[in-house]
């Protein structure tokens, strides 16, 4: 098996290298995990980043639709995922509507 | 014990049976009068030995499917005319860019298009300097006789291994059919002089395929044997993988001339018949110079001297040779079924606008009065 | 599972030429894990793509690799195959690589049932070269060559594989990375000619200038586009219409494979059987 051991105590991780700013990690995530920030330097002038780790519940829906092998989820026996809350998709829903970017002002609901 | 044998075949025939004896574990191909027997003979040989032969749905796939399985490391063959060259030419030239051994038969009928089917002609000779787009240096030898269908046939598949790229054998009408007896090599004086392909063989993660000196070859690894590496007709870098470097890219196609050019030598092989006493130069290749051959012991018993040099490789052309020749001789005088192809080559070679020419474009193969006649006029 | 995708490419070429949000990565991804299930060697593995966005597939995978002249991918595939008939070699192209100047090749390497998996990238456009029609291209939809609107027809590739005799054929798309992973598993497991339409979105050159230029849109459209097998057959003939069905279309074990046809051809000439007649195959016409 191919596998790749996840950093210490990480559900999801990036390979800023690699990763082209396209959004499709972000919008799959129903979580509110990942959001694309300002990277004037890289494609599109973006970045992923993992912005909520604690929320991530493991489902793999990034890694599987990321074109260019740049996220990668750990397995279930490295990290304890999160189960989804409802928190955590307002995040989402606020991430997707604001060009999967979290907005700045954003205020976590309980 | 002797190394030639003699036996009765004709020159398709024996074409197909040198590639075998040659090493030949493969043919792609597609139907295409004249050369059809080559395919229908060596699709019987090739399976008895493990090997396979295909014909394929066209001329293009044809030679795709060889050109695949040269890649795959084992030796070569695809067989046509001059309209299949023409529906090849694109692959042919990723052969070229890839580096990949491959030798192809054209069995020369009139042209252009559908032309002549079931005639001979030479027309060919220019476009297998460059059936391709785009520069590269052409390997082509040309039979001039029965036994040089078998002996150029198994020549062409070790110039292929040893500068890894196609070369061209041709034949033409008159002596792909020409079925008669032929004083070839013996089997094992074939298998003897076998020289396959250069391999790498140290560890996998130091191989570059394409990282050679500027006048060598690639040296290409047969594919699943630990060596893995990509094949592709853009640019490419040592390891294979496409590039628009400009420095890589210059001393790519300086490489593909170099590793031809500086070795002459080893690809050159002419005839001079009668040349050393002769007033005349009569120039002619193929089957040509077997008429050219009886009009000259025709016209030397009638006092006049000729004699003929024969160019058996044509591409790269043995143009210093011929400009001397053309320093000796006042009279040159060029033979060929078509409208003039070497000829060009010949001006170009001996400097000189003057060379006679004797050509032909009907279809019909030159009697040695047709030459005799010219020879007489000059 | 944080799978290591690494294994499989040639890290040194990476990132990818592709562009952002480019389906052609969500393909590979699959084909990579489909590879790992079903326990290839990567020696004994050749990859052979086109020419378009879908021909570079080969240069960042780690086997042999081959990336070929335009349409002409299975014609190589099947001289690699047929000199190496133990090995396995997969063909990788684009809709016009695959069904425009190579559709002759495509139809042949279903006839011949030869034992290689197809996957066809299906962007609906040509890609690499920006915007031209493809033979899968919509009509109506804008393209470069086609300013006015493409009024060239289309047909469905699927349909164009049965019909030549292939003897697995199946379709999905990049909306779904698992099931793709699945059927291409499926695919390659199968001895015979295997096709796979792999719809793909391609928002820089198709979505551009038709309403989807963020990959979100282009997949999005793809999903509207596509039904699953099971709920298309139960469809009325205006349902079918703008659909296309997914999974497993045709399978088929019993056809004879080349190769292994190829072998009883050796074996007549080698004298250990004696010649091949009609009365060897079910099929006489």
């Amino acid at each position: 098996m191919a596998a790749m051991t996840a950093p210490e105590n990480t559900p999801v991780w990036v390979n800023t290298a690699r990763c082209k700013a396209c959004d499709i990690c972000v919008d799959a995530c129903p979580a509110g995990v990942l959001s694309m920030q300002q990277e004037p330097t890289s494609t599109l002038g973006a970045m992923i980043s993992v912005i909520a780790p604690d929320s991530c519940i493991g489902c793999n829906e990034c890694e599987l639709t990321c074109p260019d092998f740049a996220i990668y989820v750990a397995t279930k026996k490295e990290f304890k995922f999160a189960k989804l809350t409802s928190s955590s998709k307002s995040r989402q829903e606020a991430i997707e509507n604001n060009g999967y970017r979290l907005p700045e002002d954003y205020k976590e609901a309980n | 014990m002797s190394a030639t044998r003699e036996i009765i075949s004709s020159g398709n025939e024996l074409a197909a049976i040198a590639s075998v004896d040659a090493g030949c574990m493969f043919f792609g191909g597609y139907p295409l009068t004249p050369s059809s027997e080559v395919m229908h003979v060596i699709s019987d040989l090739l399976p008895k030995i493990g090997g396979a032969a295909i014909q394929m749905e066209d001329e293009i796939a044809g030679v795709a499917a060889a050109i695949g399985a040269g890649m795959s490391g084992v030796r070569t063959l695809t067989a046509t005319s001059g309209p299949g060259i023409s529906l090849k030419a694109e692959n042919l030239g990723l052969a070229q860019m890839c580096e990949v051994p491959l030798v192809v038969i054209n069995v020369m009928r009139g042209g252009p298009s559908t032309g002549l089917p079931t005639r001979v002609s030479q027309g060919d000779v220019a476009q297998a300097k460059n059936p391709s787009h785009g520069d590269y240096k052409s390997i082509t030898v040309c039979a001039g006789n029965l036994a040089e269908c078998y002996t150029e046939t198994v020549r062409a598949f070790n110039l292929a291994d040893r500068f890894m790229q196609p070369v061209f054998v041709l034949l033409d009408e008159t002596i792909g059919h020409m079925h008669a007896k032929a004083e070839i090599p013996t089997v094992e004086a074939v298998k003897a002089g076998i020289v396959p392909r250069k391999t790498f063989d140290g560890p996998a993660d130091e191989y570059l395929p394409y990282g050679v000196e500027q006048d060598q070859p690639a040296v290409l690894n047969p594919m699943f044997t630990g060596y893995r590496y990509h094949y592709t007709g853009l640019h490419h870098d040592a390891s294979g993988f496409p590039t628009e470097e400009i420095e890589t890219c210059r001393k790519l196609i300086d490489r593909l001339f170099q590793k031809v050019e500086k070795y002459q030598d080893e690809i050159e092989s002419n005839e001079e018949y009668m040349v050393d006493d002769a007033d005349i130069l009569i120039i002619g290749y193929g089957s040509a110079s077997l008429a050219i051959k009886e009009a000259i012991n025709i016209l030397r018993k009638e006092g006049i001297k000729v004699g003929m040099f024969r160019p058996i490789t044509l591409w790269p052309s043995p143009e210093t040779r011929m400009h001397e020749l053309g320093q000796k001789f006042d009279k040159v005088l060029s033979v060929e079924l078509n409208q003039g192809q070497y000829l060009e080559e010949i001006q170009r070679s001996m400097g000189r606008l003057d060379i006679n020419k004797l050509t032909k474009t009907n279809g019909r193969p030159f009697s040695p009065s047709d030459i005799i006649q010219k020879v007489k006029e000059l | 599972m944080a799978f290591n995708y690494d294994n499989y490419l040639r890290v040194e070429k990476m990132p990818t030429l592709w562009c952002w949000g480019c389906g052609d990565g969500v393909i590979l991804k699959a084909f990579i894990r489909a590879v790992e299930k079903i326990g290839w060697e990567k020696d004994d593995v050749c990859i052979v793509s086109g020419i378009g966005c879908s021909g570079r597939f080969s240069s960042y995978v780690d086997f042999n690799t081959v990336h070929t002249t335009h349409g002409r991918t299975i014609a190589f595939a099947t001289g690699i195959k047929l000199a190496n008939p133990d090995k396995h070699v997969v063909c990788v192209a684009g809709d016009g690589d695959g069904l425009a100047i190579g559709g002759n090749h495509t139809i042949h390497g279903c006839r011949r049932n030869i034992d290689m998996t197809m996957i066809l990238i299906n962007n609906f456009i040509y890609g690499l070269t920006n915007s031209q029609t493809s033979p899968t291209t919509p009509q109506g939809m804008w393209t470069v060559s086609q300013k006015a609107g493409n009024i060239d027809p289309t047909f469905d590739a699927c349909e164009l594989a049965i019909a030549a005799g292939a003897s697995f054929v199946g379709r999905e798309t990049v909306n779904s990375p698992k099931r793709m992973e699945k059927l291409m598993l499926q695919a390659m497991e199968h001895r015979g000619f295997s096709f796979l339409d792999i719809q793909s979105n391609c928002h820089i050159n198709l979505g551009r200038k038709n309403k989807m230029q963020s990959a979100m849109q282009n997949l999005n459209w793809i999903d509207d586009i596509t039904v699953s097998k099971k709920k298309y057959d139960a469809m009325s003939p205006e349902e079918q219409l703008n659909l296309f069905p997914t999974g497993i279309l045709k399978q088929d074990k019993e056809v004879r494979e080349y190769c292994d046809m190829y072998e009883d051809i050796k074996k007549v000439h080698q004298g250990e059987r004696k010649k091949i007649t009609q009365d060897d195959f079910a099929k006489k016409i």
